[in-house]
């Protein structure tokens, strides 16, 4: 019964991320009959294409075998990214059992029904533990499906062992999350849960760029999961690996209930003593709260300093990682005539400046979707019913939270700039200044259109904005990736605000492109502070 | 004649299913402490929420000091105190800062008021919301709502959660509030509490104002009501008056 239970209270995670699993590695799949062409010299070209492209995203997944394949292809381009994207699925559930419906109450409720904490904890992973094979296995048959429109066939049995390992290896990233959640207070546990999950992913992923840390990287359950690919011909399944994932996955939840059955109910294993002090009667001084905007930028000060250093570092490790991915590539003779669209600039400020803003986009349209979950977290638990109590138009509360976004947004594209550019001189290479602050705040119209989707999407339906607004950052990334290949109208090609970003540090800053991007935040502003003044608040 | 504190004319709001609020028409005095009864899902918070602008109505119309609750609803707040029936989550703010956060968004806060009501419940401002009691939220909520001296509060169940002893206080703020020039709205089930401090009430069933009666005029009613000879106490009445003469006891 309390299987159900959590599966009702996570339905939406599960119908959200089946969805995006299938649609993901469909479009992948099917996209790959697309562009691949016909002939054997065709599918060599693409493959080596592809081989370049790996090389720049060493960093983040493991290089693909045989991608002329649409096996090694799609082993690649989907399984390894929904590997990342459901790993951030499992961490939020695991956060979210322990310690959100801790918040909720719903923790306690299940405890005074007679539930005992081991097997309410147990129950909630069995819930996982299903709702990840749903969407493992609806991943896996879109890729059966999209095989079979090519007119190829697939090994059933390579099917599930890469569905197999996807499973491991979320069911490894929930029970690691569950684990820091009992350590970590109510408040941070998310916020620490994503930092050790995200430190243990890099530790893996760098340690293909640095052999220095490639003696720690047993420690890290992405390691065992990047042993096998058993999808393109000649690939492999090493049964140990996803022996290692399990166990991992094992490990971790058994320390977690024991941690539960240790802890306090809304309190830490780990607690730090509150140091006495006289009681508080006056309220703070400080004038930054009565300034409108400030006061916003104040209360997310924490979240913004977060969000502006983990930029700021990731920005680093891509100036840092850039020359030695860039000589790897000119060793090899097949790839020179590839990277020849680069040598006619300036090979590494190109290939940087390409590869950091890609990875920036899709930072900053998450920052996006972090705001909209705050909103619909503000309409939905009250606070946005005393916000309205006090003398301030609706109107002039969605353009505050618009503005707090823009000054937020443009905060972390600044301080990200100055430590690429910083990092880039240091590494040797020689970034025009002028035209990366200027594509840094390219990044602000660019967040502004998803956030105006949200903002829309909060007064239509608090409850369903963040999924909502996840999904049209999805397929507005979709739209940019496929568009080409499936000769999309312009127009929709236009819609998406990644191909409307471009690539500012190699082309400059497009007037046009700036115009529609500002274009598309003001309807969404526009229409959302209309639909705000007609709607209910707390009905 | 004086301006009404509130009015409603022909007031609707239809959820559907016969849920919602059905042609209110009310007045409420300046400086009068009015009190709205009803049992669950008759209504009151449907018309505090029009009353504050966060709901729009189907038909007629809510004025409060002759402001339209719609029309100019960020005017009607600047004279308003609210207290809701839930008080929001602040997650880890400080209640210093909550307060200096609602309070800088209003504006005309007067930090020894703050201090003054604090200090009277005994509210510590410098614990975190989310380490609160519930008592604590709802002593938290009251200073929200009374901490810029408004000319109308308009209070939905506000001893929720309170121990008697803080009620008692609560009354006393009331009372001094009321003295000191305000008008109070205030919906509850605590019907002790409305024989406490309203001078007039209005019962509500089923979205449709049914009764509004003075204190005198209710407590004589109930003495004539199926209870002579005895000295019935207002939840008696209330009780009677919906058909339940007896409070229901649980299955053994």
């Amino acid at each position: 019964m309390t299987v159900l239970f959590g599966l009702r209270l996570g339905r939406w995670g599960l119908a959200g991320f089946t969805l995006t699993g299938f649609a993901w590695n469909l479009t992948q799949t099917v996209g790959f009959y697309q562009v691949v062409g016909h002939s054997a010299a065709e599918r060599a070209a693409f493959g080596a294409s592809i081989a370049t492209l790996a090389a720049r995203f060493t960093a983040l997944v493991p290089p693909p075998i045989q991608p002329e394949t649409v096996g090694g292809y799609v082993e690649f381009r989907g399984f390894h990214e929904l590997a990342i994207i459901f790993s951030v699925w499992a961490m939020f559930a695991a956060t979210g059992f322990a310690r959100g419906d801790e918040e909720r109450g719903i923790v306690e409720a299940s405890l005074a029904a007679g539930a005992r904490r081991t097997a309410l904890l147990a129950s909630r992973t069995g819930s996982f533990a299903i709702a990840i094979l749903v969407a493992s296995a609806a991943s896996g048959a879109e890729f059966g499906i999209g095989v079979a429109s090519g007119g190829e066939t697939v090994d059933p049995r390579r099917v599930i062992e890469v569905c197999a390992l996807l499973v491991a290896i979320r069911l490894a990233s929930y029970g690691i999350a569950l684990l820091v959640a009992q350590l970590a207070t109510a408040r941070t546990a998310a916020a620490s849960a994503g930092i050790v999950l995200l430190a243990l992913f890099l530790l893996n992923s760098l340690s293909r760029s640095f052999p220095s840390l490639s003696t720690w990287r047993w420690l890290s359950p992405f390691r065992y999961y990047d042993l096998s690919q058993p999808l393109p011909p000649g690939g492999n399944f090493d049964l140990r690996g996803f022996a290692g994932l399990i166990l991992v996955a094992a490990i971790t939840v058994a320390a977690a209930a024991a941690a539960f059955e240790r802890r306090d109910i809304g309190e830490s294993l780990i607690r730090v003593p509150a140091r006495d002090r006289p009681p508080v009667y006056d309220p703070i001084a400080a004038p930054w709260w009565r300034i409108p905007v400030v006061r916003g930028l104040y209360d997310r000060r924490l979240g913004l300093v977060v969000w502006a250093i983990g930029m700021g570092a990731v920005a680093v490790m891509f100036a840092a990682l850039t020359k030695s991915i860039v000589q790897v590539l000119l060793s090899v003779p097949s790839l020179l005539p590839y990277l020849s669209i680069f040598i006619h600039t300036q090979v590494y400020p190109a290939v940087l400046g390409y590869t950091w803003f890609n990875f920036a986009e899709l930072l900053v349209a998450a920052f996006a979707i972090v705001q909209v979950a705050r909103w619909a977290a503000e309409d939905t638990d009250g606070r946005l019913e005393m916000i309205l109590s006090a003398p301030i138009s609706r109107s002039a509360l969605v353009v505050e939270r618009m503005a707090i976004l823009i000054v937020g947004v443009a905060l972390i594209a600044a301080v990200s700039a100055a430590a690429l550019l910083y990092a880039s001189h240091v590494n040797g290479i020689d970034l025009d200044a002028r035209r990366l602050f200027a594509a840094s705040l390219m990044l602000v119209p660019f967040c502004l259109v998803f956030a105006a989707a949200g903002s829309l999407l909060t007064a239509w339906n608090p409850r369903a904005a963040v999924g909502l607004v996840a999904a049209f950052a999805f397929a507005s990334y979709l739209d940019t990736e496929l568009g080409p290949i499936f000769k999309l109208p312009l127009w929709l090609q236009d819609l998406s605000a990644f191909k409307l970003f471009g690539m500012p540090l190699l082309n400059g800053v497009d007037g046009r492109n700036l115009a529609l991007l500002l274009l598309l935040a003001a309807a969404g502003v526009g229409s959302s502070i209309l639909l705000m003044q007609r709607r209910d608040v707390g009905a | 004649m004086a301006l009404a504190a509130i009015r409603t004319s022909s007031l609707t709001k239809d959820y559907g299913r016969g849920r919602g609020l059905f042609e209110l028409d009310l007045q409420v005095a300046q400086q009068e402490v009015f009190g709205y009864l009803g049992p669950n899902g008759a209504g009151k918070t449907t018309t505090i929420r029009v009353l504050m602008g966060l709901i729009r109505p189907n038909a007629g119309s809510a004025y409060i000091f002759g402001l339209d609750c719609v029309r100019d609803a960020v005017d009607v707040k600047r004279k308003v105190g609210y207290l809701p029936g839930d008080v929001p989550q602040f997650g880890s703010l400080r209640g210093s800062e909550v307060v200096a956060y609602l309070g800088g968004m209003r504006g005309g806060v007067d930090r020894k008021v703050v201090r003054a009501l604090s200090e009277r419940f005994d509210l510590d401002l410098g614990r975190r919301f989310r380490e609160y009691s519930s008592g604590n939220k709802q002593k938290l909520a009251i200073v929200l709502a009374f901490m810029h001296r408004p000319d109308l509060l308009i209070l939905d169940e506000p001893t929720s959660g309170l121990d008697p002893l803080n009620q008692q206080e609560f009354y006393a703020l009331l009372r001094e509030t009321r003295e000191a020039g305000a008008t109070i709205f205030l919906s509850s089930h605590v019907l002790s509490e409305v024989e406490h401090v309203c001078d007039r009430v209005g019962i509500l069933r089923a979205g449709r104002l049914v009764k509004v009666a003075d204190l005198e005029e209710l407590r004589r009613a109930r003495a004539r009501h199926d209870l002579v000879g005895t000295e019935p106490s207002l939840e008696e009445f209330f009780l009677s008056f919906f058909g339940e003469g007896k409070p229901k006891q649980l299955p053994s």
